[in-house]
């Protein structure tokens, strides 16, 4: 199967209004001794024969009961999600390059633009970018375009991963990256923020909820960083802002994120897509795609891909960055996620992640050999315990119980030995969090 | 004119909700609390289903209509590749949990490298990066750690005028200085002497798109690879038109060091209206230390992720790579095989002569009467009246076609840059062969009004793009 649809008659015909004899003599430019004889892979499967081939490998996965989150999170992803980015019309067309053509997609982005606005509270959002970590890579790369300060502050509770992505974003560059740390109580203390931001800063990196889960006190950081004229980037959960203050309450000059928990599963991590918005004096700045509103001849409203002279396309080696393809499709999907649950519904699905983590947070903390880590702070549907327990132990109990059990935070620091990340989204019932309490008991 | 969602919205029941099974405590401290509305549309399912449906209805896409979109190959995105991602059993994986229970994830991703090692020619393959420009980021950041290693200043990075944007601003994005190389006019290929003349002892790399943008492919290539070694230089492979030469030429045996390739391409993964995609790199042994962690490696029959990598690069995003698009390029692989994929480039190849040779006598071929997979025309010389190629493209909509690529490269006048790919039908071929001459030969003189109105036929006429950028409206009012 290798889905050309030419027979002989019409290669025999093309042959002849080309003037070849065989199709090899297209390929006569290229030196023979270079040409490959053949490639040595297997294949050749019916479409029956692939579709068993990829049940067997399947299998190799286990379904488990998820209590990890870390960056990736199971959610419930409503059918409506489902139908509409299977429909071929959207996930066949490319980048919308002709927009009198593609006007389903652009007005789509258009939509997931104004929605993340909506959510965040900033002014102009992107189309999308890759995922949270080169969100938040690009993010840096925009604040250090401001001005010609070369200080970046990233706050420890920032997500590993992206910590890591950042520093190889900024190999090559002039700028510096210098950690804060978090405090005893898990959230970044002001003073400290105060202290480490100087007039070289050009942005201050802070996680919320931090990958600790801990909501960190955004307004008290957002004065200790304005006071020294840096930009506020902010990294955000966007589930959390159902119940959380919005990154424009506090005025974040960048916010970006993992928008995974929008409509896309998890599959180990990726395709899922990363989103950014930013003030308005920013959005020239701005990395990647953006769609605007315009009309067409006739006054009738239409959408373009628009301010494109920050773009690889037209400026090449002085764009404001090299992405071309993003994650359009995953855009579509969180648009057709937030458009269906309203203001209430959506509080609803924050609180209803809340409630959950805080059931199992009482209920895990009052084992014997379990303790909260921060007992006092807000968490949104992550939680940190510390135990007295073997931490491989107890995943490998919870493992044969086909539950994913909380990651094992003992590679995050000297603070963190013997700590257990958990995380309970909406998605686990009071029955799945009572069989994990029970488990945790016997061990 | 569909209507944009908050105008929509109303007091409705919403189309989904949730509903909690423990009892809801979620009380925040006031100054952590949202203040502001949500601001988000209130509508329900059936509203929403008919929205998004009347939407997709907007979009020309490949399950529509011939997309005959040069460098991008727009090929036949098979349905049980789909189908075989929507397995949940793939889906729902979560990058943190025990290697033992996602060995089918990892068998996918670690076999996909092997057979791409052997579709190059290159030694070792790494996933991770989520697009073709993620993965000219990642290679070229290989090329300067493995310079840093051997302890050379080479900050300049070659890239010839034809070349994809993305080219040189990845090249800036990781740290490097561009040096631009004209290409040769007629067809776009590289000259010796002119890459001599700018080939210093600082210069880290060469990127080269093979076959160019123009879509022939580079005659000189055995020579340039001497020349750029002999420099102590390396040689970078943009595989965004190899679909062009699958199991024809390999670039590891071109003397290629580093390369990318577009699994969004030339391996049919769809496009999903701009990504995800995922743009792998190959490398040759000496560079593998460099390639971002974790690898994926196979001890005995496991299958183990391998963080201790001191030389690497890092990380280019979170976790291991766009894992949905690898598994549909996996799928596809395992349908064609080796014989498939270079019957795949046989007819890509094929296909795109044949139209060339069906437009060649009556409009401007400036490479030349053959190609690879894809070739420009330059209509210029026969415009009147100030007609443009945009024209063109917008009137070809009207008959139901996409636009091939325009305006690209940049080395040639009024461009139109048509890429059939192999899956598309000689009567397909001949019917858009004959639209194109129609409108350019024809209408573009007897029928100016007709260009300049166009399109018609589609869901709004002719967007005005510079209103849309000097008072950016980028969100709902």
């Amino acid at each position: 199967m290798d889905y050309t649809p030419q027979n002989q008659k019409d290669k025999k015909q093309m042959f002849e209004s080309i003037g070849i004899g065989n199709i090899d003599e297209l390929f006569k430019i290229i030196p023979s001794h270079l040409k490959v004889k053949d490639l040595n892979i297997s294949g050749g499967k019916t479409e029956q024969e692939l579709l068993n081939y990829f049940l067997n490998i399947a299998s190799k996965n286990k379904k488990l009961i998820s209590f990890r989150g870390a960056g990736v999170y199971d959610h419930f992803i409503p059918s409506l999600v489902g139908e509409i980015i299977g429909r071929s019309e959207f996930w066949t067309a490319y980048t919308p390059y002709q927009a009198e053509a593609s006007q389903g997609t652009l007005q789509a982005v258009f939509e997931y633009q104004s929605l993340i606005c909506a959510l965040t509270g900033l002014d102009v959002s992107n189309a999308s970018l890759y995922d949270g970590a080169t969100a938040a890579a690009e993010a840096v790369l925009l604040a250090l375009r401001v001005g010609d300060k070369n200080k970046i502050l990233i706050s420890s509770g920032v997500h590993p991963e992206y910590i890591q992505t950042v520093k190889t974003y900024l190999e090559n560059s002039k700028a510096k990256i210098e950690i804060i740390s978090l405090s005893d109580n898990g959230r970044l203390d002001k003073n400290t923020v105060d202290s480490l931001t100087d007039y070289n800063t050009a942005a201050v990196v802070i996680q919320s909820p931090n990958y600790f889960g801990i909501v960190e006190y955004m307004d008290a950081l957002s004065l200790a960083i304005k006071s020294k004229n840096s930009l506020f980037i902010v990294i955000i959960n966007p589930l959390s802002l159902g119940v959380f203050k919005a990154p424009g309450e506090y005025n974040a000059d960048i916010v970006v994120g993992e928008g995974q928990a929008l409509g896309s599963s998890m599959s180990v991590g990726g395709a899922t897509i990363g989103f950014m918005a930013v003030k308005k004096s920013l959005e020239w700045k701005m990395p990647g795609r953006i769609v605007g509103q315009t009309t067409d001849r006739d006054g009738k409203r239409g959408f373009v891909l628009t301010l494109q002279s920050r773009e690889q396309h037209i400026r090449r080696e002085k764009a404001t960055s090299n992405i071309c393809t993003n994650a359009s499709l995953n855009a579509l999907a969180a648009c057709v996620f937030l458009s269906g649950w309203g203001n209430a519904g959506f509080s609803n699905l924050a609180e209803t992640n809340i409630s959950k983590a805080r059931y199992a947070f009482a209920k895990i903390k009052s084992l014997d050999g379990f303790k909260a880590k921060f007992e006092n702070e807000t968490f949104f549907n992550e939680f940190v315990i510390e135990t007295s327990k073997n931490i491989k132990k107890i995943n490998k109990v919870l493992l044969k119980n086909n539950i994913l059990g909380p990651l094992d935070l003992s590679n995050a620091g000297d603070n963190f030995k013997n700590c257990l990340l958990f995380c309970v989204t909406e998605q686990r019932t009071e029955a799945e969090i009572n069989r994990l309490v029970e488990l945790l008991m016997k061990i | 004119m569909e209507k944009l969602l908050n105008e929509l919205s109303s007091e409705c029941q919403s189309a989904y909700g949730v509903e909690c099974d423990v009892a809801i405590d979620a009380q925040v401290p006031e100054n952590l609390k949202r203040g502001i509305p949500l601001g988000l549309p209130s509508i329900t399912e059936n509203d929403l289903l008919r929205h998004f449906t009347n939407l997709s209805k907007k979009n020309y896409a490949l399950s529509t209509v011939f997309y005959p979109l040069g460098s991008c190959t727009m090929k036949y995105n098979p349905l049980i590749n789909e189908r075989i991602a929507k397995n949940d059993a793939f889906n729902n994986v979560h990058p943190y949990q025990p290697i033992e229970t996602m060995q089918g994830t990892l068998e996918v991703m670690y076999e996909l490298e092997k057979d791409l090692c052997e579709i190059t020619g290159m030694d070792t393959f790494s996933l991770q990066q989520a697009a073709g420009a993620h993965g000219e980021f990642a290679g070229l950041l290989v090329i300067a750690k493995y310079f840093k290693s051997i302890r050379q200043k080479r900050k300049k990075i070659i890239v010839p005028d034809s070349a994809h944007g993305t080219n040189p601003a990845s090249a800036a994005f990781a740290g490097f200085e561009i040096v631009p190389l004209k290409s040769e006019l007629d067809d776009g290929s590289v000259s010796h002497d002119k890459l001599k003349e700018v080939l210093t002892s600082e210069v880290a790399a060469l990127m080269l798109t093979v076959p160019n943008t123009l879509g022939i492919f580079e005659k000189n290539i055995v020579k340039i690879s001497k020349l750029i070694h002999d420099n102590g230089s390396l040689l970078y492979y943009d595989g965004a038109n190899f679909n062009a030469v699958m199991g024809i030429v390999r670039p590891g045996d071109m003397g290629f060091d580093v390369m990318h390739i577009n699994l969004h391409k030339t391996f049919s993964t769809p496009h999903g209206g701009g990504g995800p995609g995922s743009g792998p790199i190959g490398v040759k042994s000496f560079l593998e230390p460099f390639l971002p962690v974790p690898r994926v490696e196979k001890k005995k029959d496991k299958y183990v992720l391998n963080y201790k990598k001191l030389k690497s690069i890092g990380k280019l995003k979170a976790f291991f790579g766009n894992f949905p698009v690898i598994l549909r390029a996996y799928a596809y692989v395992k349908a064609l095989g080796g014989k498939g994929l270079k019957n795949v480039s046989k007819q890509a190849v094929l296909n795109a002569n044949y139209m060339l040779a069906k437009f060649k006598d009556k409009i401007n071929v400036p490479a030349g009467n053959r190609c690879m997979h894809e070739f420009v025309l330059s209509p210029k010389p026969l415009f009147k009246n100030d007609i443009r190629t945009i024209d063109i493209a917008k009137r070809l909509l009207d008959y139901g076609y996409y636009a091939p690529t325009i305006y690209f490269p940049l080395i040639v006048d009024e461009a139109i840059m048509i890429e059939p790919t192999e899956t598309e039908s000689k009567e397909t071929l001949d019917k858009f062969v004959n639209v194109v001459n129609k409108i350019i030969l024809e209408e573009s003189c007897q029928e100016l009004q007709k260009l300049k109105d166009a399109p018609i036929n589609t869901p709004v006429r002719r967007l005005n793009e510079v209103e849309a950028a000097r008072k950016p409206i980028l969100k709902w009012k």
